[in-house]
């Protein structure tokens, strides 16, 4: 194999990919649908909610007009706090149905009743058309947790309490290599986003390239190609360029990543929201490292698959027919990281962990959200190593005996036969 | 003639399926000529072709390229115009040029150079950075035939170089092929055009359902056929030509035709049943053209019905 036809090859392809619709399209496509998930949405659910009116019904707990109080002075949400009713508890129901309709009318959005409870002081209920809203229940729920606390201490003691409340309980991975903060949350981060760039990238780009060699054969440029090089150079070249494809696509991405959090988030003073996010817990050194060697070979083994298949088929709905089980692997070996990472060290995650079709997505999952025996992740490595040098090895063959190859497409038997005789 | 051979192929066979496309095949090309690689559509030329560069592995037989066993060896110093080729329709022409220059081992930077001043010649440097596929065929095929020939090849082979060329590209291309040539360089050429053959290869070989038939330089090819044909020109009914004594074979173009005789001896007894039947406008005794040579080596038989006399009718 002679480096520089391939480097030749490989540039022509990348320069390809790269200058193609589908690379400047999901460049842009992927980052925007994620600050759409991680951004917009929740933005959304804190906006669009222009005034909350809200009644308290307090039926002798005493703490509604505190409660009120408390809800107009929330800064996160704006509620219009409308005339606190004191009502005996005989009479809630009547004028729970007064109110009831008041918020069919839309006259109200919710209310809330009070009811004296034996333990607790006050029961709450929250009566409303929307009740779904996380934020607003939870914030209702802490407002009368609040206000019955305060009824009941004050000074000190009440510091005490309130501090105790805010304090939240910290996850820590504890490993062989030691104690890390962030705990299932993150690590499922980390895996979903880097396991769908792996995913995006290598399906978008290794199925355009598959495209590209059965154009190439389409347009009989295919045998100018093969007349100077090898198909084996032919094949690695085009697998090469199509690696720097993604690399490129994850730079610019992280290109992208890295603005965002380090100059316009700090300019839109929402600074605050990525010190609580705590990047250095997702994207810890090891996870990149990880990262790397799984990107890099699960990419160089499936791009192969792919160029192979390519190479195999005559016309681009034949590919597409092909591609199906070549892509099956990718698409299984995703949905069971879903399974995995809530049984990172079960039985069955260890198996699709080895398996080398799966490993460049399972074995990560499981680096990522524990921490399996380091001889695990080694020997994972190596067996998807050989396997993607086999690969290769494979689809050089393949694509020696399919390369020049037209007509009917040739079954598994026939291939296996065709690549027999041209080895 | 003192040359060396710049192709050797001996007993070269390849198996498709049950199809035997090339049969023990002989072939050998000496260097610094034009040769041409002669044959019906299917006889197996392209395959031979595949197999002289490499590019098809032979089931059994040997090929020695420009001294090697192995023509992948010696790859960047061979040049090939496929049969079947294209281009890429987005990449700019003189990039594309450049970029297959490099596969045959050209440096990137060397490859540009020679792309830019190979546009220049072929008269499309304006086009240098227009998408392929604004480019008319012709001017595609030019740039095709620019880049089996970018790197200064020491064998070339061009698979039907004028197939779709106008009269005045395929000047042309004969000129540049010349130049080849004149350079050193062998060439290969197989097509079905037997006057391009005719004008420009001192040797042929003759393939026919897989196996040389006939090899050798044209002018002793020629001259083992003596001159026993007859060009004719003339005027005269359809089907006056049928039944000449004398006469093996007759191709009919309707005004001109060529008499095959059944000897060199017999012209002048042709010469006199013809004054009677047509007028004749010209009578010249000469040589087989390759056309002839060809069509009388495959067995050429004339379609039922076609105005072709039957060679034992025609001597009784």
């Amino acid at each position: 194999m002679k480096a520089a036809k391939v480097i030749s090859i490989a540039r022509r392809e990348y320069i390809a990919r790269v200058r193609s619709k589908g690379f400047v399209i999901t460049t842009l496509m992927v980052p925007a649908m994620m600050a759409i998930y991680a951004v917009i949405l929740p933005a959304m659910t804190r906006a669009d909610v222009d005034e909350l009116r809200i009644t308290v019904v307090d039926a002798g707990t005493g703490i509604g007009a505190a409660l009120a109080t408390r809800l107009s002075e929330n800064r996160r949400l704006p509620f219009v706090m409308q005339q606190t009713e004191t009502v005996a508890e005989s009479e809630v129901e009547t004028v729970r149905q007064q109110f009831s309709d008041a918020v069919r009318n839309d006259e109200l959005d919710g209310y809330i009743v009070l009811m004296p409870h034996p333990d607790t002081l006050a029961q709450g209920t929250y009566y409303a058309r929307e009740t779904g809203n996380i934020l607003i229940v939870g914030t209702l729920e802490s407002a009368i947790e609040t206000t019955i606390l305060e009824n009941w201490f004050a000074g000190e003691e009440l510091e005490r309490i309130r501090a105790v409340q805010r304090a939240d309980m910290e996850t820590i991975t504890v490993s062989a290599s030691g104690e890390e903060r962030g705990g299932f949350g993150v690590a499922y981060a980390s895996t979903m986003i880097l396991g769908m760039l792996l995913y995006i990238t290598v399906l978008m780009h290794g199925q355009q390239m598959a495209m590209a060699i059965v154009e190439e054969k389409n347009s009989r440029l295919v045998e100018l190609i093969i007349g100077a090089v090898t198909a084996t150079e032919y094949m690695v070249g085009k697998v090469l360029g199509v690696l720097g494809t993604g690399l490129t696509q994850l730079s610019i991405w992280l290109l992208m990543v890295a603005i965002t959090i380090l100059a316009i988030l700090p300019a839109l003073a929402m600074g605050a929201a990525v010190a609580e996010f705590d990047l250095a817990g997702v994207l810890d050194f090891r996870t990149l490292a990880y990262f790397s060697i799984f990107f890099f070979l699960g990419y160089l083994m499936y791009a192969t698959i792919f160029a192979a298949v390519g190479a195999t088929c005559d016309n681009i709905q034949e590919m597409q027919q092909a591609m199906f089980p070549a892509v099956m692997p990718v698409v299984m070996a995703f949905m069971s990281t879903l399974y995995i990472m809530t049984n990172p060290n079960s039985f069955a995650s260890q198996v699709l962990s080895f398996f080398p079709l799966f490993t460049p997505l399972t074995m990560f999952a499981r680096v990522n959200v524990a921490e399996p025996p380091l001889w695990q992740v080694w020997l994972s490595i190596v067996l998807l190593a050989a396997t993607a040098l086999f690969t290769i090895w494979g689809a050089a063959k393949v694509f020696r005996a399919t390369i020049l190859f037209h007509g009917k497409r040739p079954s598994i038997a026939e291939l296996v036969r065709m690549v027999r005789a041209a080895a | 003639m003192s040359k060396e051979i710049a192709l050797r192929c001996s007993g070269l066979t390849k198996r498709f399926g049950d199809k035997l496309a090339v049969d023990g095949l002989d072939l050998e090309v000496g260097s610094q000529q034009i040769f041409g690689l002669l044959g019906p559509n299917g006889s197996g030329k392209t395959t031979t072709i595949r197999m002289s560069l490499g590019i098809y592995a032979c089931d059994a037989g040997e090929v020695e390229a420009l001294g090697s066993v192995d023509p992948l060896e010696v790859r960047d110093r061979l040049g090939y115009l496929p049969e079947d080729r294209g281009l890429y329709p987005k990449m700019k022409v003189a990039e594309q040029l450049a970029f297959l220059g490099t596969l045959r081992g050209l440096s990137l930077r060397e490859a540009r150079h020679r792309a830019a001043q190979w546009l220049d010649r072929l008269g499309l440097g304006e086009r240098a950075k227009s998408e392929t596929n604004e480019l008319s065929k012709g001017m595609q095929q030019k740039i095709q035939f620019a880049a089996a020939v970018l790197h200064d090849p020491e064998l070339i082979v061009l698979d039907e170089p004028f197939t779709g060329l106008d009269p005045i590209n395929v000047r042309l291309l004969k000129e540049l092929i010349l130049e080849q040539r004149d350079r050193g360089a062998t060439v290969i050429l197989s097509t079905h055009r037997m006057d391009q053959v005719e004008q420009m290869c001192e040797s042929i070989c003759l393939i026919h359902e897989g196996r040389s038939i006939l090899s050798g330089t044209l002018s002793e090819i020629k001259a083992s056929y003596g001159e026993s044909t007859v060009n004719l020109e003339y005027d005269g009914p359809a089907g006056a030509l049928s039944n000449l004594a004398g006469v093996r074979e007759v191709r009919d173009s309707g005004r001109t035709a060529s008499l095959l005789l059944d000897d060199v001896n017999a012209s002048q007894d042709v010469l006199r049943q013809l004054v009677d039947r047509v007028r004749v406008r010209s009578f010249e005794l000469a040589e087989p053209s390759v056309e002839d040579i060809f069509l009388d080596k495959v067995g050429y038989v004339a379609p039922a019905g076609a105005d072709t006399a039957a060679p034992e009718e025609a001597v009784q």
